[in-house]
C-alpha cells in the first residue's frame, strides 16, 4: 500500500479513536493537509482494498473495522470513552486494537436479553456465551455490512 | 456475527436457516485479539490472505467454513 494511503488511513483511524465516531471529510482534510477531493479519492481506494468501508454513496465512512460509524447493538466502553463496533467479533476487536480492557454492552441476538461483558487481560468475564458466524469466510467481503 | 445465551438461542434465531459456525466467546476473544491487535499501530500494513488464514488456523478454526477466498 502506498505511503500516502497509509498516512490517510492512520489519520482516519486516529480521529475515529479520538472522536468516538467516524471523522467527516472536513475533519480528515484538516488532519492530513489535503483537499476534500483528495481525501475522498484516498478513502475510495482504501475501501477497494478493504482497509475501511464507505457508505453506499461512497462519500462517508461506514466502518473503520472494528469501529462502526453508525449505532449498532455492540457498544464498547474502554479507556474512559465509548465506540460502536460492527459485530461481536469487532466489539472484542475494539479492546484489542486499543490494547486496553473494556466492557461490551450488547444483547442475545435471539431473546434480546441484555449482555454486559467485561474484557480483562483479553479474557471475557462471561465464558458461557456463544458466538455464531452465519456467513462463511469465503463470502465475508461479498457484503461486509451484512456479514 | 452475534452473541447468544446458548445453542437453543442460536437455533431459535436461525429460524430454519442453514447454520454457520459457532465458537465459545473465549475463542472469539482470542480471535479478535489476534486479528485486530495491530489495527492502530503506526507500523500497520494490510494483512495478506495468508496472514489472516494463519490466525484462523492457529486458533483451530479450520475446515471449509473458515477458508478465506484465494
Amino acid at each position: 500500500m502506498e505511503e500516502s494511503l497509509l498516512l490517510l488511513r492512520r489519520a482516519t483511524y486516529a480521529l475515529f479513536v479520538e472522536l468516538g465516531r467516524a471523522p467527516t471529510i472536513d475533519e480528515a482534510t484538516a488532519a492530513v493537509g489535503r483537499t476534500p477531493d483528495e481525501v475522498l479519492d484516498g478513502w475510495r481506494v482504501l475501501h477497494e482494498q478493504h482497509a475501511l468501508v464507505l457508505d453506499d454513496a461512497r462519500s462517508a465512512i461506514r466502518m473503520a473495522n472494528p469501529f462502526s460509524a453508525v449505532p449498532t447493538a455492540f457498544r464498547v466502553q474502554a479507556d474512559g470513552r465509548s465506540w460502536f463496533a460492527n459485530c461481536a467479533w469487532d466489539a472484542f476487536g475494539v479492546c484489542a486494537a486499543l490494547g486496553v480492557d473494556g466492557r461490551i454492552e450488547t444483547a442475545c441476538a435471539d431473546c434480546r436479553e441484555p449482555i454486559s461483558i467485561s474484557v480483562q487481560d483479553k479474557r471475557p468475564s462471561d465464558r458461557e456465551l456463544l458466538f455464531h458466524c452465519l456467513v462463511p469466510a469465503s463470502k465475508w467481503w461479498d457484503n461486509i455490512v451484512f456479514t | 456475527m452475534n452473541l447468544f445465551r446458548s445453542e437453543e438461542h442460536i437455533t431459535g434465531w436461525l429460524h430454519g436457516r442453514e447454520p454457520g459456525a459457532t465458537i465459545p466467546v473465549t475463542k472469539l476473544s482470542e480471535l479478535a485479539h489476534e486479528w485486530w491487535a495491530d489495527r492502530l499501530s503506526p507500523e500497520w500494513q494490510p494483512h495478506s490472505r495468508q496472514q489472516n488464514q494463519a490466525i484462523l488456523d492457529r486458533l483451530g478454526l479450520t475446515g471449509a467454513f473458515w477458508q478465506l477466498p484465494g
